[in-house]
């Protein structure tokens, strides 16, 4: 020390100090190193929704995929090219990285907290329990997410940073244990306690709503498995039915802020970026027009300054002012992030009628139900939706087609601000019909190959999946894509 | 350096004497035959006898020779020793040249030891200031460019960008690879504040690099110290080698002022700057018209006069140039016919290629220079004040930096045994309208090279900005709203987009040394590098993306306590010794804040924070505060002047490596043997010297990398994508960060063997310095990527192995030397060889970034440094001719096949460099020039990539093999064979089934570009360049005397980067890609929004009083 000193004497000259090497901790001073778990789930919460849901071509292209969209100048991502901005990678990271990891660490601190502020040992457990339940509600519609866009993917191995080599576990093996850890999870809420609190960004904390989003997920995931176990499905979709969603009030969404960053990412692409990308692809705005659907003028501008409705070529570049514009609802700096809708649940129902399952009602209730909400949904009335489905080509009985096609159709109408979903349904229930667009390099994307940087960081776990799958392609199906 | 000696040498003389017995005077002046200066120290000898003299501080000598004395011998460190016949003369007045080899000059080695080359056991070499300021750059780092071999100086073409120096080879894969740079004692910063964004060519702003801040004029002389032996006594930073900077320093006597005044002009060098094709126009291909899906034509068509007619309309949405051919009798409306203001509002205009294309965009630079020295002393001490301006414009509008620089040094003896010294540096330097580089929209060079329309007049633009400042872009969104889709109006870019910034930058020591006795005394020193800057940038209100305003404050204090006992005792006359032992403790501190407004600005053209439309995020904070104590030894033993032996060790404690494990041991031996003491009677070997040495050295670990924290969503490592989140409104947000930190890093190590000879032949008319060198780098410190699916993208790891092994070979000629005339080559040439042995276990390939166009930089197991990937051509057979897609069903019909996307496309690295300089002196005329070359190497050019695919090139146009227009429609005749009318190309390859490619394609978008596999635009990076010229004039002495009170006149004309003498890469200078800026190892071999090259000529004139 005194050495230390004699040479910080002349140092006074300069105004700096001459501290110990001992002083020195070599921990940033600007971060946390202890934070509530909650803000974590926050985080995980917020990353979900804007991965799932943003219309960010190098993150999300699933609106080229579904023909919702086409491009304008650049048409790369709508002709199904993906590992040039390594799109699947971008879908990929957040989801691990972010959500999943973030999720993980939260349940890791909210295990530990001792949540000083609730004195009786009973409530603390069961809001100790409301709270790791809703992280697993996540974790699973994550993990989900993840299984129907990848197929095979790290999962009994994956989130350990000891371990940066994980195997791929089979998808379908993933799809069961997921169903095992949601029946927990639903197990575990008691709505008679407080859940995550204010920073719940969808719920607010309210467990009962979580119970129901819980409920209602588990019906997704039933209704997926149809066409590969029957039976688990059935069991699935009707014990989960009664709890599900009964209103668009449920709908488990993020409603997002009027300032960045936390503003909905459509409004970033569409509005703020400045930019032209996007354009109505014809085979959504053609039906839209065809059927006088009453959420035309909500999905899509007219063209220019007339009133008429014109789609791009899907998979074509399209000039910007030659077409209709994704519309004005969407450019709401504020529109709800949707996860899971009350519409949607009304087509499983309707498709779980279809398919024999003792969930109540008729399939033509459901679907107009589900029709009714989606309108509805959209800042449509009630008797614009009654008005739409009179129509003999929207009418339950009368329009045209097999129940999946009529449920898809209907489904992929309704799902327009949730893309991912879109395209699963898609591909499970091979309706609408689309048609993959000329200058495609490929199929339609029945799956996103894996990320680059997985073939190149985890080398022989993933040639094992590669192989496990069938192929590291697009035109792998995932498991419950049977048909 | 040689001024430094003639303290001792004074006292010498005064031995002499006392000596010399009383005869005939003869009086004179020795001046430096390079500048006409006067001499001070140079020792004056009678032949034959003990007497002499030494010359004085203006250089003059009076000496007294006895009976018999015939001749004068004029001697001094670093000159040619010159004889003189006396004959009746009383007046003998000489001007010295410098001997060509210097090998008994003194060269600063580590820690400002001052050592003769002849006693050094490794390489090192030294510039003379005189040679760093002979091509007036205002960034002394370039100057060392093609000067000193092993060290490879990268940089760029921006004004005031940053020069990477990287010596002999890329070490660390992620710590810095920038050599260590020491002034006078003081470690400076050389570090520079760019975005990840800005080297891997995302865009953003080159700041340059703070070690600029030297001034040039000041510098007596540089010492490269390469390897690690002559770097070990700086332990744990010393892997990179040290520029060890000497400053002139006061001289003892009258008071000497100095004055420099230069201009240089720039030009921008039009072979470094793209060709437009003149016959086609703006367009994606014939997309447009009212019916695309059925009827598409080049043109959109609307009424846009009011006349009830339609009118052919450009589409200027559209960034590219493959639309509608030119033809003057077509009468279409641009984009200035939506413009109100325009003197073409609502007017058809002829359908022709631009009158004014971008190089119109490109103005003259210029710059000024003008620096005062006062400098003298006395026997107590010494002073020199210097200052210098420079104010330098570039090639694009609204740019200029400003440099003011004062610097102070003073001596001063307290007692015969207690010497105190001082010096402060202080700069200034200022910078508006820095060029954004990369891709974004604050670099014109995005539009000029990758998206534009050759329709369009840049003149026109520069007229549409300057009628009222607004943003009226070729590029607007539709026929009735002007604002931009994708492209601003550049000018708007340069004068509305600009960026200023400036620094505030104070280096300098204090010191004190007590002589306890004349073989041992014991030195003191503080030192102080401190500077401030702030970075304000703005997109104003109407640009393309959100308007905003960012701010970046930011400083950095770095200060070195410094107790040193030397030692140089002789143990017998044929045994010398010299040591020293020292402490070292090294603080640093750095903080800075970024923040920047949210959503817009309320108010157009006022950039301050509060002008935000939204609440601010929270700005991102740095705070790092580290710390380094070493202990070090070192050993100098001497065997009569043959044998030399060095030893030295070092121990350092580091305050970012985890207790208990954070002291490390730096050892390094060396020998040099001087063989041509034993040959002393072969007449034609003047000088020859065997070295050879071993060390280890290191880089330390970064600060704050050992224990995990929380982040708010963090940086990822290459990428801007994970912006900083402070909350959702009033919620907070919290995230594990993206980087695992790890408690058991370790510093890197790198343990570097050297070998070398020098020689010089026939009184050192011809010589060479010629080494070997290899270092192993281990336990690197990499952030490795590991799979997201662990829950992070990276985690710290030591682990890994980087090797390079070289030759680097110096050699001097001078062909003729006579009395008036001498000609001096010198040469030198680099050869690394960098190659990954290996990484963490079970990685065989890190991705150091990812680039725009599907490429990345990597360091795979067994391949060089920094290997460019993409997709490459499929060949048949796999090595055989390109293979061409011939299916004809596939999207891709007569395209090359495309590779896979993770296929080596480029190697950036050099297979050597050189550099060949030529000095003429004819009296008092010198002429000088430097050729610089790099042979080999590769880079990948998005400009090309982009510009080829969207038709701006002219070989995107012109005719085909069957004598057609290129673009014209591809026409089949019945029987599958083409018509002798049709356009298309056949591209060279051949079809899967090996036979020729016959197939022709349209000539549409994308195919000689992004359509192509990435590997279709990697180009040979190789040049060879005129780096410098200078032809020097000083006026005849018989002039000068005439006007008093001036000593010499010195007038130079100076010429920097003249002439690109061969290069590869077409429209742009291969020097420019990316590759500087971070620590030395982004950016290499990717090019992307590129500058051209600047010609700058000049002159110089210096006085002296």
């Amino acid at each position: 020390m005194k050495r230390i000193l004699l040479f910080c004497i002349p140092a006074l000259v300069f105004v700096t100090s001459c501290k110990s090497l001992d002083d020195y901790d070599n921990v940033n001073p600007k971060a946390a190193t202890t934070v509530p778990g909650v803000s974590l789930v926050s985080n995980a919460q917020r990353v979900l929704v804007n991965t799932i849901n943003t219309p960010d071509y190098n993150i999300n292209p699933f609106r080229f995929y579904v023909q919702y969209w086409a491009a304008t100048t650049y048409p790369d991502e709508s002709q199904f090219v993906i590992e040039t901005r390594s799109i699947n990678r971008f879908f990929w990271d957040p989801l691990y990285r972010d959500v999943l990891s973030d999720l993980n660490e939260g349940k890791k601190v909210i295990t530990a907290d001792p949540l000083t502020t609730i004195s009786d040992p009973v409530t603390k457990e069961k809001v100790r329990n409301n709270q790791l339940a809703a992280v697993e509600v996540l974790e699973v519609y994550t993990w989900s997410v993840l299984v129907n866009t990848f197929g095979d993917i790290p999962y009994t191995e994956a989130l350990d940073p000891e371990n940066v080599l994980p195997v791929f576990d089979d998808d379908a093996a993933i799809y069961n244990d997921l169903v095992v850890r949601l029946d927990k999870a639903i197990g575990m809420f008691d709505p008679t306690a407080a859940g995550l609190g204010t920073g719940d960004l969808y719920y607010n904390g309210n467990v009962a709503s979580w119970v129901k989003f819980a409920n209602s997920l588990k019906l997704r995931l039933g209704i997926t498995l149809a066409d590969v176990d029957a039976a688990k499905a059935k069991t699935m979709v009707e014990a989960a039915a009664p709890k599900a969603f009964t209103s668009n009030a449920d709908n488990a969404k993020l409603t997002y802020l009027t300032a960045l960053p936390n503003r909905n990412q459509l409004y970033e692409s569409l509005v703020q970026s400045g930019r032209t990308d996007f354009v109505g692809a014809s085979t959504l705005i053609d039906q839209l027009v065809v059927t006088n659907d009453p959420r035309l003028n909500e999905y899509f501008k007219p063209v220019g300054t007339t009133s008429t409705y014109k789609g791009g070529a899907a998979g074509s570049p399209n000039s910007y002012d030659n077409y209709s514009a994704p519309g004005a609802m969407l450019e709401s700096p504020t529109l709800p992030g949707m996860l899971l809708t009350y519409s949607e649940v009304e087509f499983i129902l309707a498709e779980a009628v279809e398919r024999g399952f003792a969930v109540g009602g008729t399939a033509m209730e459901h679907y107009n139900k589900g029709v009714t909400a989606s309108i509805m949904e959209w800042g449509g009335t009630e008797a614009e939706a009654t008005t739409y489905l009179a129509q003999s080509t929207m009418a339950y009985i009368t329009a045209s087609g097999t129940y999946k096609q009529k449920i898809g159709n209907q489904k992929w109408i309704a799902l327009y601000g949730q893309p991912t979903q879109a395209w699963t349904e898609w591909r499970r229930l091979d309706a609408p019909n689309l048609v993959k667009p000329a200058a495609a390099i490929s199929a339609i994307p029945l799956r996103l190959p894996y990320p680059t940087t997985e073939a190149n960081l985890n080398v022989t776990n993933y040639k094992a999946a590669a192989a496990a799958i069938g192929g590291d392609v697009v035109t792998t199906k995932i498991f419950w894509d049977k048909l | 350096m040689r001024k430094i000696l003639f303290l001792s040498l004074f006292l010498l003389s005064g031995l002499l004497q006392e000596v010399m017995a009383q005869n005939r005077a003869i009086t004179g002046r020795v001046t430096d035959a390079a500048n006409n200066e006067g001499l001070p120290g140079v020792t004056v000898l009678v032949k034959g006898t003990q007497v002499g003299t030494a010359t004085d501080a203006t250089g003059n000598y009076s000496i007294n020779v006895p009976e018999g004395g015939t001749t004068l011998v004029f001697s001094f460190v670093g000159y040619t020793t010159t004889e003189r016949a006396i004959g009746n003369a009383t007046t003998l007045n000489i001007s010295l040249g410098t001997d060509a080899r210097q090998l008994n000059e003194v060269v600063v080695t580590a820690l400002g030891v001052e050592r003769t080359r002849n006693s050094l056991p490794y390489a090192a070499t030294q510039v003379e200031g005189a040679d760093i300021t002979k091509a007036r750059n205002p960034n002394f780092i370039n100057s060392l460019s093609g000067k000193v071999a092993g060290v490879n100086i990268k940089q760029n073409n921006t004004l005031g960008g940053s020069t990477n120096v990287v010596i002999r080879g890329t070490k660390s894969l992620y710590g810095n690879n920038q050599a260590l740079f020491v002034v006078d004692g003081v470690p400076i910063s050389n570090a520079n504040t760019n975005t990840s964004d800005q080297y891997t060519g995302r865009g953003g702003y080159d700041y340059g690099n703070v070690g600029a801040d030297v001034n040039p004029d000041d510098i007596a002389s540089v010492s490269v110290l390469k390897g690690a032996a002559a770097t070990a006594l700086y332990g744990s930073r010393a892997a990179n080698g040290v520029i060890m900077i000497t400053t002139k320093k006061g001289r003892k006597g009258a008071v000497n002022v100095t004055l420099n005044t230069g201009a240089t002009m720039g030009f921008a060098d039009k072979s470094t700057f793209l060709k437009y094709q003149d016959q086609y126009g703006a367009g994606y291909g014939q997309y447009y018209g009212p019916d695309p899906e059925n009827d598409p034509k080049y043109f959109n068509e609307r009424d846009m006069n009011g006349d009830g007619v339609v009118d052919l309309v450009v589409p200027f949405t559209e960034d590219a140039s493959y639309g509608a051919a030119f033809d003057p009798s077509l009468m279409v409306y641009q984009w200035n016919s939506l413009d109100p203001t325009s003197p073409f509002y609502r007017q058809a205009r002829p359908w022709v290629a631009a009158e004014n294309d971008p190089s119109y965009f490109l103005k003259n630079a210029a710059g000024f220079n003008n620096n005062i020295t006062i400098d003298g002393g006395n026997e107590n001490g010494t002073f020199k004040l210097g200052y210098t301006n420079t104010h330098d414009t570039g090639i694009l509008p609204n740019s200029e930096i400003n440099k003011n620089m004062v610097n102070f040094a003073g001596s001063l003896n307290l007692t015969p045994k207690l010497t105190t010294s001082a010096s402060i540096n202080f700069t200034k330097n200022d910078g508006l309208g820095r060029y954004g580089t990369g891709y974004d929209s604050w670099n014109p060079m995005q539009q000029f090279r990758q998206w534009f329309q050759t329709n369009v007049d840049i003149k026109e633009q520069e007229d549409a900005y300057f009628r009222n400042r607004q943003n009226i872009t070729w590029n607007p969104r539709s026929a009735t709203n002007l604002a931009p889709i994708y492209s601003d109006n550049p000018y708007w870019v340069r004068y509305e987009n600009y960026e200023n910034d400036e620094r505030y930058h104070y280096f300098g020591n204090i010191m004190a040394t007590y002589k306890f006795t004349d073989w041992f005394d014991i030195m003191g020193r503080v030192t102080l590098d401190s500077y401030d800057e702030l970075q304000e940038e703005r997109n104003a209100i109407g640009s393309t993306g959100t308007a905003f305003y960012s701010r970046f404050n930011r400083t950095a204090r770095e200060a070195n306590y410094d107790l040193i006992a030397n030692f140089n005792k002789n143990i017998t006359e044929d045994f010398t010794f010299r040591g020293l032992v020292g402490s070292n403790f090294r603080r640093h501190q750095i903080n800075s804040i970024f923040a920047q407004t949210n959503g817009g600005l309320v108010v157009p053209r006022i950039y301050s924070l509060s002008n935000s439309v939204n609440n601010l995020n929270p700005p991102t904070e740095v705070d790092q505060r580290y710390g380094v104590d070493g202990y070090f030894a070192s050993a100098t033993f001497g065997f009569k002047e043959m044998v030399f032996l060095d030893i030295t060790g070092r121990r350092d404690k580091s305050s970012t490596l985890p207790t208990g494990n954070n002291v490390y041991y730096y050892p390094s031996v060396a020998t040099g043997f001087v063989f041509s003491e034993l040959l002393k009677d072969t007449p034609w070997l003047s000088y020859g010297k065997a070295r050879l040495n071993y060390a280890e050295v290191g880089n330390d670990a970064p600060v704050y990398s050992i224990f995990n924290v929380y982040g708010k969503q963090d940086q990822e490592i290459n990428s801007s994508t994970r912006p900083t989140v402070g909350g959702f409104g009033s919620i907070p947000l919290n995230s594990l960060p993206n980087t695992r930190n790890n408690p058991n890093l370790k510093p890197e190590r790198t343990k570097s063997f050297e070998g070398g000879i020098e020689m010089a032949f026939m009184d050192s008319r011809f010589g060479f310095d010629a080494t070997y060198y290899k270092s192993i780098s281990v336990d690197q410190i990499i952030p490795i990527q590991v799979s997201t699916t662990s829950g992070y993208g990276y985690t710290y790891v030591n682990s890994g192995e980087v090797e390079n092994k070289g030759f680097e070979v110096t050699a001097f000629v001078t062909p003729v030397k006579t009395d008036n005339f001498s000609w001096t080559l010198n040469a030198n040439w680099t050869r690394n060889r960098n190659k990954v042995l290996s990484l963490a276990e079970g990685t065989e390939n890190l991705v150091l970034s990812t680039y725009q166009g599907g490429v990345s930089s990597n360091a795979t197991v067994g391949q060089p440094f920094g290997t460019i990937r993409g997709a490459s051509f499929r060949r048949y057979n796999n090595n055989g001719e390109k293979l061409i897609d011939s299916d004809p069903e596939s999207a891709r019909y007569g395209l090359y096949q495309m590779g896979p996307s993770t296929t080596v496309i480029a190697d950036p690295n050099p297979d050597w460099v050189g550099g060949l300089s030529n000095t003429i002196s004819y009296k008092g005329v010198s002429l000088y020039f430097l050729v610089d070359v790099r042979q080999g190497g590769q880079l990948f050019n998005l400009d090309t990539y982009y510009g080829f695919g969207t038709g701006l090139y002219p070989e995107t146009a012109g005719l085909n093999d069957l004598g057609n227009p290129s673009r014209n429609p591809v026409v089949e005749n019945a029987d599958g064979t083409y018509a002798a009318t049709s356009g298309g190309v056949i591209f060279s390859g051949v079809k899967a089934d090996g036979t020729p490619n016959d197939i022709r394609v349209a000539n549409t978008e994308g195919i000689y570009g992004y359509g192509q596999p990435q590997q279709m635009n990697v180009f040979d990076a190789s040049f060879v360049k005129l780096r410098e010229a200078s032809l020097t004039y000083s006026l005849p002495a018989s002039l000068i005397t005439r006007i008093k009170p001036i000593k010499g006149i010195d007038l130079s004309f100076t010429g920097r980067n003249l002439w690109i003498i061969k290069k590869h890469v077409p429209y742009a200078d291969p020097e420019d890609n990316l590759g500087t800026g971070g620590n030395g190892n982004y950016g290499m071999g990717y090019m992307s929004g590129s500058y051209p090259t600047t010609r700058n000529i000049g002159f110089n004139l210096r006085f002296r009083f």
